[in-house]
């Protein structure tokens, strides 16, 4: 498919990456954070199955395969003092214990990407303490030293992370293509108002296409 | 403790969410009001609004730092602003700039933020002032997106989970609390 890239360019399998963002036990599973916020984890859950597909084409075929999670320090050094109290006064905070580890904490159970998604050796995990995954990580240069420079984009949540991450990523002269079926918001709306924006005016920052458009691209991309 | 101006009604919190901001450690952020943008989004209006409060914040010293994209013209309204503009290439006004180390060196904690479009330049830019760290408040009527729904969308997503990137008020809140009756106070 040679309109799954928003620059219709030869496009090696070697210059691509599947980046997952922040499928983490805290986002989408019972007993995670989200969940113990009383929010609902089904629309975040959901994209399991369906990333399960994309991370097997991505793996068959060969290509890097990047996992972000967000999260700070054990002693919160890295924890701006209003994202902690923020989400202390929505009902438990960053840093705090909770019934999967201490919320958002490095090495805590909730903060561990979730079994079904593990990462397998080789593939690379970036540290986040930031909504982008470009904030404060070695992302970009990860990335020019394999001479990447096109994501593919899935994960949670396309309002928060992913919008910042596809942003960041087309200021840093990457081409970025969302995949819409394997991205989720906790609130439906926010999710559907996210992918207009990605989509309007045919892409200002990226592409937006699916599972299907992904699958083809790779079956027809040179090694 | 340094004096402090009220706090502002916002949504979904009272900014700032410490209750601490005074003309010192605050600026005014003043995104994208080129010419064209300004044409294409139809936003005269919320540029009358985004001067009333430049001219507020630089009568009580507060700091007002405007952005420009290269190649773009700002509005003449913001001459008195242009000779300090911060030069920047693509969508956010932090990405290959000076602006974060610049807002560092003045000991800036608290951003209002205004601009043009609330979907593309504003957000781009603070969802990474969120992410560094500074505490914004998007001045909801001194900003337009490219759609009306995508400016209720961009503000819904920043006030969710209570305040995933910041808070959210109009203009009339902020005059309010900077009222010249009341407007510094001993916390």
């Amino acid at each position: 498919m040679s309109d799954f890239w928003p620059e219709i360019a030869p496009a090696r399998r070697s210059a691509m990456a599947l980046l997952i963002i922040d499928m983490q036990v805290d986002f989408c599973a019972p007993g995670g954070w989200v969940d113990q916020l009383g929010e609902d984890v089904s629309n975040t859950r959901a994209m399991i199955a369906p990333i399960q597909r994309v991370l097997a084409a991505a793996r068959a075929a060969g290509i890097t395969v990047i996992h972000t999670r967000e999260g700070h320090k054990p002693d919160l050094s890295d924890l701006p003092a209003n994202k902690q109290w923020r989400t202390r006064v929505h009902g438990l905070g960053i840093g705090d214990m909770g019934a999967a580890g201490r919320i958002l904490v490095r090495g805590e159970p909730g903060w561990q990407i979730v079994p079904e998604l593990a990462p397998i050796e080789g593939e690379l995990i970036i540290d986040k303490p930031g909504k982008s995954s470009f904030y404060a990580t070695d992302l970009e240069e990860q990335l020019q030293a394999r001479g990447i420079d096109r994501l593919v984009i899935v994960g949670v949540t396309s309002d928060c992370c992913v919008q910042s991450t596809f942003r960041d990523g087309f200021e840093r002269g990457l081409e970025c293509v969302v995949l819409e079926d394997c991205t989720a918001a906790v609130e439906t709306a926010n999710h559907a108002a996210a992918m207009d924006i990605l989509k309007a005016y045919g892409g200002r920052w990226g592409g937006v296409s699916n599972t299907a458009g992904f699958t083809a691209m790779l079956e027809h991309a040179d090694a | 403790m340094p004096d402090t101006f009220p706090t502002i009604a916002a949504n979904p919190y009272a900014w700032p969410f410490d209750g601490q901001w005074n003309a010192a450690d605050t600026a005014l952020l003043l995104l994208g009001f080129h010419e064209s943008t300004v044409r294409n989004v139809g936003a005269q209006s919320e540029l009358a609004v985004a001067m009333g409060l430049a001219d507020l914040a630089h009568s009580l010293g507060i700091a007002v730092v405007v952005s420009q994209r290269a190649a773009e013209a700002l509005v003449s309204d913001l001459a008195l602003y242009r000779s300090k503009a911060v030069q920047h290439r693509g969508d956010n006004a932090f990405f290959g700039t000076q602006l974060e180390a610049d807002l560092r060196q003045r000991g800036t904690h608290n951003l209002l933020i205004a601009g043009l479009p609330t979907d593309g330049l504003v957000h781009a830019t603070q969802r990474t002032a969120n992410d560094m760290g500074f505490e914004c408040l998007l001045v909801s009527d001194a900003s337009k997106a490219t759609s009306p729904a995508r400016h209720t969308a961009q503000l819904r997503m920043t006030t969710f989970g209570n305040g995933l990137f910041g808070a959210v008020a109009d203009s009339a809140a902020i005059h309010a609390a900077l009222a010249p009756q009341g407007n510094l106070h001993h916390a």
